[in-house]
């Protein structure tokens, strides 16, 4: 079979691909054609990719607070002073503090674990940023009364919330879970038991 | 994803789209339910076209004990199968998963399976006669070797270095699990001294044959150690 990466092009080209195949969900086919794009491109463009590369690893920290990915240290939501620092909403991924922000129905403090406890995958809780957490809520100055377990309703997510529960449970912090039910504009017919279950038991009155 | 099968043992498929909020398969797709499928032969691997939940097993995923023992029944399923044989695992995996559900004890109902689970798989541990010479092996303190898989008589020892002392008591635990039935091996009561030990003859063993450590077993240990931790099993009574 014809290896893709295997080509007849330059060097530099072929360096280029093989960077692309190295991204996640891109094929090498894909790869080649993103390098093909970026050798048509004009240099400005090129030049505009390489330095948002380069300035991604390079001015991008951690914020010590909330271990959400940040320009500054701390980032922006946990200096932000009308933010409610009684309330931290703890989620598995960058990414997931983004689409509750979107939401623009939250107005607590964030905690990122960079990750899940998936002991399929040899993830465990040291491996994610649950010691962070806990030394987080164990501080004398801190003021949370609530943790917002918002990891994924599936296996691991579930796993996840249940550990960091049992750990905070001695601190006397209220452990919530995010609602889960039938996603907007579901099939009824197609939903799992599980999922339908919930929905029946935390249904709400209609207003 | 993986599948395990009763008819063609362990199977992998590919199911599209189950990352998105509003797919049909996702929800009854979770890892560790069991599910009914409709797959469509593909030229490498068969696409998952229809699915539909049989048990998913609520007690155990709203239980954090149970969802690692779980998560380990599965793993170790996984570990020591290989694709399109031991179609007999199904039977195994599943009748562990319910005997979880309704609450059984954990040690107990694992070791079974780990026993039941390593003959299936052509591993059966040799906890009658010496693996070396085939003589029987009787006596309090006797010795056994993980990756020799069973014990070792007096005579034979020397050549097997890496053997360990086995206490009478838990070689004739082990003994009686591997007799079954399992509904005789539950009425065991274990202290939690034996239930260690058997946890880790059994843990040894399922290392040896994956050749890996189990991640799900670095979690059990993990939800162990959590302060709060309720007693996890009702099949092991303290000690006197």
């Amino acid at each position: 079979m014809l290896d893709p990466l295997a080509t007849d092009s330059a060097p530099p080209i072929t360096r280029l691909v093989e960077a692309f195949h190295r991204l996640p969900g891109i094929g090498p086919k894909s790869a080649q054609r993103l390098a093909y794009h970026v050798l048509r491109a004009p240099a400005a463009e090129a030049h505009a990719l390489a330095d948002a590369l380069v300035a991604v690893k390079e001015q991008i920290v951690l914020c010590a607070h909330c271990q959400n990915v940040a320009e500054q240290n701390p980032c922006r939501i946990c200096q932000d002073t009308g933010r409610d620092r009684t309330v931290v909403c703890v989620v598995e991924e960058p990414l997931d503090v983004v689409a509750i922000e979107r939401t623009h129905g939250f107005r607590g403090l964030f905690h990122v674990l960079h990750g899940v406890i998936s002991p399929s995958d040899n993830v465990g809780p040291e491996d994610i940023k649950i010691a962070e957490l806990l030394a987080r809520l164990r501080d004398v100055d801190t003021e949370v009364t609530e943790v917002i377990v918002a990891t994924n309703p599936n296996l691991e997510g579930e796993a996840t919330a249940m550990y960091i529960s049992r750990l905070l449970r001695p601190l006397g912090i209220r452990v919530t879970r995010l609602a889960s039910g039938l996603p907007a504009g579901a099939d009824l017919e197609y939903a799992d038991n599980l999922t339908l279950g919930r929905a029946l038991e935390f249904r709400q009155e209609v207003r | 994803m993986t599948l395990l099968t009763p008819a063609r043992g362990k199977v992998d498929a590919v199911a599209k789209g189950v990352l998105r909020p509003r797919s049909k398969l996702a929800g009854h797709l979770e890892p560790g339910t069991q599910v009914e499928v409709m797959l469509a032969q593909g030229r490498t691997l068969d696409v998952i076209t229809q699915a539909q939940t049989v048990a998913t097993y609520a007690g155990i995923r709203g239980d954090l004990d149970r969802l690692g023992t779980a998560m380990y029944l599965v793993e170790v399923t996984d570990r020591l199968t290989v694709d399109h044989t031991e179609p007999a695992a199904f039977e195994l995996l599943a009748a562990a998963l319910e005997r979880l559900e309704r609450g059984d004890g954990a040690h107990l109902l694992t070791r079974t399976f780990e026993m039941d689970l390593l003959g299936e798989t052509g591993f059966r541990p040799q906890w009658d006669v010496c693996i070396a010479c085939g003589r029987t092996v009787e006596g309090e303190e006797v010795a056994w070797t993980p990756s020799g898989g069973g014990v070792v008589c007096s005579a034979c020892r020397p050549r097997y270095p890496e053997a360990e002392g086995l206490a009478g008591t838990t070689l004739k635990v082990l003994r009686a699990i591997q007799r079954g039935p399992y509904d005789q091996a539950a009425r065991i009561r274990l202290n939690p001294v034996l239930a260690a030990a058997l946890e880790r003859v059994m843990h040894d063993l399922v290392r040896s044959v994956a050749e890996r450590d189990l991640g799900s077993q670095r979690f059990i240990e993990a939800v162990r150690r959590t302060a709060s931790a309720p007693p996890e099993s009702s099949d092991v009574a303290s000690c006197p």
